[in-house]
């Protein structure tokens, strides 16, 4: 069992008309046994961008944590918003910085664009755990599940669905896959991104 | 038209049997592999398996089929699983998981642990389930014929034996299973364990599985000798549930079956997540509510920590 | 084989580890001590490798010690079990990485609530009303998924703790025979003989 596969879980990214949606599964294992349903791994670094972070679940708390003190010191030196496109390079020189003796964290971005007419434009990207950056117009996938995932919203998603329609299909991609994977499920969490607000929902999953 | 021609003319069918019978012989297998003997014919006219053609072939075999030491070997067992079996005073109690993995894919949930031997005895699936199915299935044609040769039922420690004797005869081959046969006779209610290894033992409890210490852990703390029929069919199914929940290799369904007197009885299927939040429903001995942890406790830890604030 | 144990209840928190240590095959002490008092409201029950155990439990104690004389008040459970998984975080990069296994429990009293935290070698971090570490959890999980009331009282407690205890030592080949049990609450920390 690789290291990546020892606690287990799974994140999408899924982007719509003028949204996106973010999700995680809750399973915290170590190997076979699973410790806790309680564990997200999708956490929010501005109003409109939220990161998931899938894979060894020690790194999964430090790079919150990091990423939430460089969030907060940019706020402070920079005293303006913090774009989707200007973290993605900030998280992709981050983690490159442990290029020989990395993060072993997959991360996966949602969030709403600034453009320059004033209009917020779906952003979704992941990265590899030494933050080779790979942009995507529909869906982004990472964790113990990631090659399910990839099948299940290849079927379901398609284009410009709306902020409700979008929680759907997130919400039944991840909820089908996770159900194929014994190291992801046992609850999810999903988060649905529009420009004036985010709605979160904590979905019944398979406890199995 | 020509009815009379194409009555005496081979059909399709004819030419597609007699081409698979010539091709059978060219390749030395017999009739009876297609025959009444249902692929065991093999067995019954004392030839054995082939065997590669190495020097040393369980040496060969333990190379390229146990897991355990290399990952990257190319025959895999299916490892994951929970079963149990538990004798007590109104019979025996066989509660087993239906999930199949390969690797971390959850390759199947519908997955029959439960071999059914005989209208009396029962086996269940551990380890590699083609062995499995395959050896028990055969124990039930030997335990026929013992009754057709000695006019009475075989006893459950005699099948077992029978069983134990004949896969130790394959040990270091490869074979893996781990298996509970169940079953009642004229000594009453008798659970026996037996494994590839060659290991048989006689006993009241038994768990058999990666998901057997979590089903043990609930199983001993609920288990007594005089439980009623109802308590001990909850016992089961909620150890079941307890090695699904906590085991990423076991879940899926619960598999109930209660052997009394008169032979075994199939109680019922529930699903494990359906246990977990709803309970297994209008169900003898249920308590009542869903079996999971929050479900049950409403959420009365007040530590849990909330969602992360932005 | 070590075992740990702990639970939290109306307005406690148990932790248990089992008492031997062992060098190899054989046991050179049967009454160790392996859960340490942090501060007036936090135990730490510690395992895992032979002298990372003792040495990194100490470093730990003397940090929140510190902290405990500099501002006159002590870290909050929350706080000090994010701190040491953080300790153990950094220390698995490291040349020589500490290989511990802790239940971190407190009683918080800014808002009268217990705390526990089960916490791996990898610096894990996972808030659970129970937990175990070591062969016993494979057993405990499953029967305080089953039996563990988060809001008993602390007879409940120990019930639920002597469960699981009870079957461990009854089904792992080599289960530990005693064990430290210390209830921390309101009033701190105590010794409870079981």
């Amino acid at each position: 069992m690789s290291i990546m596969d020892h606690n287990g879980g799974s994140v999408i990214a899924m982007a719509g008309k003028d949204c996106v949606a973010i999700a995680s599964d809750l399973r915290l294992g170590a190997g076979a046994q699973t410790i806790a349903m309680n564990f997200e791994k999708v956490f929010p670094v501005t109003d409109r961008l939220y990161m998931g972070l899938p894979g060894l679940a020690t790194d999964v708390i430090t790079l919150r944590e990091k990423f939430r003190y460089l969030t907060n010191m940019f706020h402070i030196k920079e005293s303006r918003p913090l774009q989707p496109s200007t973290f993605a390079h900030l998280l992709s020189s981050t983690l490159y910085e442990r290029r020989f003796g990395p993060y072993f964290c997959e991360p996966v971005l949602a969030g709403l664009e600034l453009t320059p007419s004033g209009t917020y434009q779906p952003y979704i990207a992941g990265t590899d755990l030494i933050g080779c950056l790979n942009f995507a117009k529909d869906f982004i996938v990472a964790g113990t599940a990631s090659d399910k995932l990839f099948g299940v919203a290849e079927g379901l998603w398609e284009p410009d669905l709306g902020p409700e329609d979008l929680f759907e299909t997130i919400s039944q991609t991840l909820l089908n896959s996770v159900d194929r994977d014994a190291y992801s499920g046992w609850g999810a969490i999903v988060h649905v991104i529009t420009a004036d607000k985010v709605v979160t929902r904590t979905l019944k999953g398979r406890m199995d | 038209m020509n009815s009379f021609a194409t009555k005496f003319s081979p059909t399709d069918a004819d030419i597609e049997l007699r081409r698979a019978q010539e091709i059978a012989e060219e390749e030395g297998m017999s009739d009876v592999m297609w025959g009444s003997e249902a692929g065991f014919g093999n067995l019954v006219n004392g030839h054995a398996f082939n065997i590669p053609s190495v020097p040393d072939p369980s040496s060969f075999l333990r190379l390229h089929t146990d897991d355990h030491a290399d990952p990257n070997c190319k025959i895999k067992i299916q490892h994951g699983t929970t079963t149990l079996a538990f004798r007590f005073q109104g019979g025996v109690i066989v509660a087993v998981d239906s999930r199949a993995t390969a690797g971390s894919y959850i390759a199947s949930g519908t997955v029959k642990k439960v071999i059914e031997i005989n209208p009396y005895l029962l086996g269940t699936m551990a380890g590699g389930a083609a062995d499995c199915q395959y050896w028990e299935t055969y124990l039930g044609i030997q335990c026929r014929l013992h009754e057709l040769r000695n006019k009475e039922r075989i006893s459950v420690a005699a099948a077992s034996k029978y069983l134990s004797n004949l896969v130790y005869g394959y040990k270091g081959m490869g074979l893996s299973m781990g298996t509970m046969i169940c079953g009642w006779d004229k000594t009453g209610p008798a659970v026996f364990y037996v494994d590839s290894d060659g290991t048989r033992l006689k006993g009241d409890l038994f768990s058999v599985g990666s998901g057997s210490t979590f089903a043990y852990g609930v199983l001993d703390q609920g288990y007594r000798w005089d439980l009623t029929d109802a308590e001990a069919q909850e016992l089961g199914r909620r150890s079941i549930y307890a090695a699904g929940h906590r085991d990423a290799f076991s879940g899926n369904t619960c598999n109930l079956y209660h052997v009394k007197e008169d032979g075994w009885k199939f109680i019922g299927n529930y699903d494990i997540t359906k246990m977990h939040y709803d309970g297994p429903g209008e169900v003898a001995g249920a308590p009542g509510g869903g079996y999971g942890y929050d479900v049950r406790t409403q959420g009365r830890f007040s530590a849990l920590a909330p969602t992360v604030p932005a | 084989m070590e075992c740990s144990f702990a639970l939290t209840g109306k307005d406690y928190v148990l932790v248990a580890a089992d008492t031997t240590s062992a060098r190899s095959i054989i046991k050179m002490k049967v009454d160790e001590d392996k859960i340490k008092t942090l501060s007036p409201h936090l135990l730490m029950a510690y395992s895992g490798e032979p002298g990372d155990t003792v040495q990194f439990a100490e470093y730990i104690e003397r940090n929140i010690r510190l902290y405990h004389i500099r501002n006159l008040y002590p870290l909050r459970p929350q706080s000090a079990a994010s701190w040491i998984r953080r300790a153990l975080a950094e220390s698995l990069r490291s040349r020589q990485s500490y290989t511990v296994n802790l239940l971190v429990g407190g009683f918080d009293t800014a808002d009268k609530t217990p705390h526990l935290y089960w916490i791996d070698y990898l610096g894990t971090m996972a808030t659970v009303p129970f937990a175990a570490h070591g062969y016993g959890s494979y057993f405990a999980s499953s029967l305080l998924d089953r039996y563990h009331n988060p809001d008993g009282t602390l007879e409940e407690g120990l019930d639920a703790l002597r469960r699981a205890i009870d079957e461990t030592a009854k089904r792992l080949v080599v289960s530990p025979g005693k064990y430290t049990v210390k209830v921390v609450d309101k009033d701190g920390v105590r010794v409870i003989d079981l």
